[in-house]
């Protein structure tokens, strides 16, 4: 009901504070909830994958994360620095499907949003919801360590309600990932994102250098 | 239950936490009262954005609630104890608040700081910030439909949250809203038992 609620809110808020409020409004929301999840530290990448799966670290409350351990990002020297995780249901689909049942339709503002964020923060954005999630994922990372240092979220790819998609070639170049392995990916995920080292000097980087 | 209307009433954790953060937020800077202006604006312009119902029968309406066919049944499971005397058996906060206590801690305070000014402002029915959208939602959901050409009325009776906290309307409005639901005052202490909201629902 609240996430309906807040739904409805959206049009009006654009109307009057313009997409930009929008989008700074959906941003504080998911910047919040993350620093108010606290702080974690895990002692390496396996044990940090482990309370992925069992649903304990903050990325957790967005629904089933699954790490794909076979996608291990690696730096110049070849250590393992990350990994690539995929989100099987975007958070926001049971919302869109409550509004199209109780209020009818997306608010007209929902691409206007999208749009907006895409052309001023970063192309990343299928609709307003990515504002919220993404914002979330950054700062989540922020206060996580993993092995005394802390990590970025790198949003690489996600998949809207009716099929639109997005992929990050920039992001996936740097940590050499294959755009089209990623686009097969979302055949069975709703958003797939990189967790990795903050600071971490990686091949896809140096060899742009 | 059918699985499709759990999933249409089910709330979304993510956002019901987030959100009470945000609203968590407002109050330290707003405090109580713009919190709750907030609540309600939010509720408000929830029920404005779903559409108008006109019913010809009190009978007609009575099937669409419990069907969750009404915008007033749309986020809660209804059943009707009486004509009149409507139940909500799960509040539709539940799985927000237990993500809430789950990954955030203790519910703060602040959110029974509002229901308290909402009581004393508005009216004296709400345990928690998420009674204050509820109900509010729900009055004005009813603003919205007709029933033989006659405005939809509600009140609140009682609520019971999560952590078996009740809230009572006032003692000297009991007799009154339990004539109007046609329920004894035993009934209503059954009905609390194991359910979330007890309402009435009348014409003029």
């Amino acid at each position: 009901m609240l996430d309906v609620a807040l739904v409805s809110l959206i049009q009006d808020m654009s109307e009057k504070a313009g997409v930009e409020g929008t989008i700074q409004y959906w941003a504080r929301v998911g910047e919040s909830l993350a620093k108010r999840m606290g702080k974690e530290a895990y002692m390496g990448w396996p044990s940090f994958n482990v309370a992925l799966r069992e649903g304990r670290t903050a990325f957790s409350i967005e629904g089933s994360v699954t790490a794909l351990t076979d996608l291990a990002i690696t730096d110049v020297d070849g250590d393992v620095v990350g990994y690539i995780y995929a989100l099987e249901t975007c958070v926001f689909n049971p919302t869109i499907v409550r509004i199209r049942y109780s209020v009818g339709e997306l608010p007209r503002a929902d691409s206007a949003v999208a749009e907006e964020y895409n052309n001023s923060v970063r192309d990343t954005a299928v609709c307003n919801f990515c504002v919220i999630h993404q914002r979330f994922r950054e700062e989540v990372a922020k206060n996580i360590s993993i092995a005394d240092q802390s990590l970025d979220c790198i949003q690489l790819a996600n998949r809207g309600f009716s099929g639109e998609t997005k992929i990050t070639e920039d992001a996936l170049k740097k940590i050499g990932i294959n755009p089209e392995y990623v686009r097969s990916l979302l055949r069975n995920y709703a958003c797939v994102y990189a967790i990795m080292m903050r600071g971490a000097r990686l091949k896809g980087e140096s060899e742009e250098e | 239950m059918s699985d499709r209307r759990k999933f249409l009433i089910d709330d979304n954790p993510f956002v019901d936490v987030a959100a009470c953060l945000f609203l968590e937020d407002i109050a330290d800077k707003q405090g109580a009262s713009g919190m709750n202006n907030y609540l309600v604006s939010l509720a408000t312009s929830l029920a404005k954005s779903m559409p108008e119902e006109e019913y010809r029968t009190w009978d007609q309406f009575l099937d669409s609630l419990v069907k969750g066919e009404s915008i007033i049944s749309a986020f809660e499971d209804v059943i009707t104890i009486t004509p009149h005397c409507a139940v909500t058996t799960k509040c539709p906060f539940t799985k927000g608040w237990q993500e809430y206590t789950k990954r955030i801690g203790t519910f703060s305070k602040i959110h029974a700081d509002v229901a308290e000014y909402y009581n004393s402002v508005y009216k004296p029915g709400a345990i928690n910030s998420m009674c204050i959208i509820h109900q509010t939602f729900r009055n004005a959901a009813a603003d919205r439909i007709k029933v033989a050409g006659k405005p939809l009325k509600i009140g609140q009776i009682a609520a019971v949250w999560e952590d078996g906290t009740r809230k009572i309307a006032p003692e000297e409005w009991m007799p009154i809203l339990l004539e109007k639901a046609q329920i004894s005052r035993t009934d209503l202490n059954m009905i609390l038992r194991n359910n979330a909201d007890v309402w009435v629902m009348y014409t003029e």
